[in-house]
């Protein structure tokens, strides 16, 4: 059945996510970068929403929503602050991936804590740069026999590491090459934590995030899944959280075109509102233009993550990522430009999304999908 | 003469001695600028380190820098790019802004004496106020009035933006002297730091980038100053209210000011590109081994082809300033230049952030600074959006039905 429209319950959780961003994360924003970390009091309430800690009523959570619904919760957050946003969703992708992909027993373990837990963390280890996909994760969760089983490699941007609990770390099980998960407690040995850079982070400082070298041994319960975990499960979930980053930058896109537009609508310029000038206009028809591809792609993708494990699921994923990417960073630097001088002051938000949307198009990168193009 | 692109081997030395000088003595303050917003406190022991007379902004330049064939705006390009590949704080230090460049533009003979030769021939620095809270690119949208007063002008109104403005030794504000008379009667006036009603009412914002750099908001608050302050003033009643009876109004002083600078700021911004590249590519190469393959060829393809751009940028400004020396009409040129570069120069860097992947956008490397210092230089001195505009008039024989 061809259908374009979000479902009634989806709009819902657009208009709510959108409205709660407004009106508490939009002023939360300076204070959680000034601070490296979301305000208690905001996390309180983000963590009602669910995003921290998404898990089923039978864990006393609110359920888990399919991955469409949670790209547009992620992206009505992400127009009040993507560092916020992108914070919570990264914290509840422990209980996602426990929710998911974990055995009754390591639900039951981690759950109801998690969702109940009102300044909990979560995070997962994932990315490791290098253009890698999921499926080239060089981190190896490999059987050493007798129950044992090791887990050794390095892993980038992990949000929380220090105090995730559980952290989730996602490598690859060397014997049948697709991808594993363990669960990792904040006191287990054989995690280096890297220093977090000493002046923050270009634009993502509402989280921590560290690089970790992990070299240790777990026992079977650790598996995320048990030892026979079906790796598809984990392939959707993973390609949830990636297009989590997409939908941080589209929420963050989305609103900076709002912000310009309303300040082209104001600020007049040769007897004329800036918005007048094709020079200017179009810069922000040429973003929504692109966000609305871009948004589109991002929900094929989401639709097609909950479809169970499909051929090219991997690579539609990066597409919808590297295209979120590459446009939230353009569109964000536009709407700078929008603003001129005063885009450039501290005054205006449009700074803060310019420096988190390109922020956010560093995590997930692979020069595979386009090429460096000059701007002219 | 066939076309030649090469510059001089002087000239090339030249700028490579004050690259390896920058990035030996200025990088390592990069951070530290960037954080304080404000250049080492001894930025003057770390100038005076320096193989070559880049002088200060308060201190008299022992010895005058070099010519070469190429010609002084030529000169300055590299100059330029050399001395902020290490950090561009070290301009805010010793560059003299661009007031005096107005000066030499609109002033008499008298006043070019008075306030461009000393700063040219014992170095100081001077600001630029054009910019008001309520406008940028319009200029002609200047709410700040002069109003006469026997032997002085009186000067009431706020200016934003001012690069040295809070600390240089004049600014020179654009003022309306009448109203009613539209753009024309907007006059150019000095205004000598520490003139009662002069007030530095920020002396930095709080910005995005460029941090270290002096933004200042001046207020004047019945300024009064000499008569002859009054850039192209003769002494005649010509001078009085109205609009300006030279041929040269205070706005296309102003922007002829700009003009000469353009390429300067895309130099700037090569600068920041061209260091970010250059760190990125060392990186990348240790990194080799953990890409694969088919990726190691496309980060390849994408080194080279971010150091084409960058070559192609520099051409523009070349041109732009080669005529520039020559004294012939580069007007279009220098828009072309500063239209041009920047814009590419931001992808540079975001591009080589990406390469990196998220450690790329870490602050313990310089390229999320320079990606957000960068942001500025397609902004300011006239935006992309105002580039267009002038090359397009260009492109459209004149016709002036765009703004």
């Amino acid at each position: 059945m061809f259908e374009l429209d979000l479902s009634e319950e989806q709009i819902a959780v657009r208009d709510l996510s959108r409205d709660f961003a407004t009106r508490v994360l939009a002023g939360a924003a300076r204070d959680a970068e000034t601070n490296r970390r979301v305000p208690d009091e905001v996390w309180r309430q983000v963590f009602e929403t669910g995003l921290t800690a998404p898990a089923s009523e039978d864990h006393g959570g609110g359920g888990i929503p399919d991955t469409l619904t949670h790209l547009v919760a992620l992206e009505g957050l992400a127009t009040g602050d993507p560092g916020i946003a992108i914070a919570a969703m990264w914290s509840g992708g422990s209980a996602l991936l426990v929710g998911l992909c974990g055995t009754a027993a390591q639900q039951y373990a981690y759950l109801p804590r998690l969702a109940s837990d009102r300044q909990g963390r979560g995070g997962v280890a994932l990315y490791e740069g290098f253009g890698r996909a999921p499926s080239e994760y060089q981190t190896r969760i490999e059987h050493l026999g007798s129950g044992t089983w090791q887990v050794a490699g390095t892993k980038v941007a992990v949000p929380f590491a220090a105090e995730a609990d559980p952290l989730v770390l996602v490598g690859t099980d060397p014997t049948t090459g697709e991808l594993r998960a363990a669960l990792i407690p904040p006191d287990a040995g054989g995690v280096a934590i890297g220093p977090r850079p000493e002046h923050g982070h270009l634009g993502l400082d509402a989280v921590p995030l560290h690089t970790v070298t992990f070299d240790l041994t777990i026992g079977p319960g650790q598996l995320l899944g048990g030892p026979g975990a079906a790796a598809g499960l984990l392939v959707g979930a993973v390609g949830r959280l990636r297009l989590s980053v997409a939908a941080a930058a589209i929420g963050c896109a989305a609103r900076s075109v709002e912000y310009a537009a309303a300040y082209a609508n104001e600020r007049i310029a040769f007897g004329k509102p800036l918005a007048a000038f094709q020079g200017v206009s179009f810069l922000l028809a040429d973003a929504a233009i692109q966000i609305e591809a871009c948004r589109l792609d991002l929900w094929r993708a989401g639709v097609r993550v909950d479809a169970g494990p499909i051929g090219g699921l991997e690579r539609a994923v990066s597409h919808a990522v590297n295209y979120a990417g590459s446009v939230a960073a353009s569109v964000t630097r536009d709407a700078v430009q929008v603003l001129g001088g005063h885009g450039f002051m501290r005054d205006h938000p449009v700074e803060r999304w310019y420096r988190a949307a390109a922020a956010l198009s560093t995590i997930d990168f692979d020069p595979t999908y386009a090429a460096f193009a000059p701007a002219l | 003469m066939t076309v030649s692109f090469e510059l001089s081997d002087d000239l090339v030395g030249y700028g490579r001695e004050i690259r390896d000088w920058s990035v030996e003595a200025v990088r390592p303050y990069a951070r530290y600028a960037d954080v304080h917003h404000a250049a080492p406190d001894h930025w003057r022991q770390i100038v005076e380190t320096c193989p070559v007379a880049i002088g200060t902004h308060d201190r008299r330049q022992v010895k005058r820098q070099p010519a070469f064939a190429e010609g002084k705006w030529v000169r300055d390009l590299v100059v330029t790019e050399s001395l902020t590949y290490g950090d561009h704080w070290i301009s805010n230090v010793i560059g003299a802004g661009i007031g005096h460049l107005v000066v030499k533009l609109m002033g008499t003979p008298e006043q070019i004496d008075k306030w461009y030769r000393p700063i040219v021939d014992n170095g100081g620095q001077t600001a630029f106020g054009l910019t008001e809270p309520q406008f940028g690119s319009d200029t002609s949208m200047v709410e700040t009035t002069a109003t006469r007063d026997g032997d002085t002008w009186v000067l009431n109104g706020t200016k934003m933006y001012c690069t040295y403005g809070g600390q240089a030794d004049y600014v020179v504000v654009f003022a309306s002297t009448d109203k009613a008379a539209g753009p024309a009667a907007i006059r150019a006036f000095v205004v000598p730091k520490g003139t009662s009603g002069f007030h530095v009412a920020k002396f930095n914002e709080d910005k995005l980038g460029i941090r270290s750099w002096t933004t200042s908001e001046l207020l004047f608050e019945d300024c009064a100053i000499p008569v002859e302050n009054q850039l192209g003033w003769t002494g005649g009643d010509g001078d009085g209210p109205g609009p300006a009876p030279r041929t040269r109004s205070g706005r296309s002083g102003a922007l002829g000011a700009l003009a000469q600078n353009k390429p300067n700021i895309s130099a700037t911004g090569i600068a920041m590109a061209q260091a970010s590249l250059d760190i990125a590519t060392d990186l990348l190469q240790e990194q080799r081994q953990s890409f694969a393959p088919h990726r190691w060829s496309l980060v390849e393809s994408d080194l080279e082809n971010m150091n084409a751009a960058l070559g192609r940028a520099r051409l523009v400004n070349f041109r732009a300033q080669w005529l520039q020396d020559l004294q012939r009409a580069n007007k279009t040129e220098a828009s072309v230049a500063k239209a041009y570069g920047p814009p590419t120069c931001e992808r540079v860097i975001r591009r080589c952030m990406q390469l990196l992947g998220p450690d790329g956008a870490s602050t313990d490397l310089l390229l999320e600074k320079w990606y957000r210092d960068v942001k500025i230089l397609d902004i300011f001195e006239g935006s992309g959006q105002v580039q267009r505009i002038i090359v397009g008039r260009a492109v459209f024989g004149g016709a002036d039905r765009v703004a």
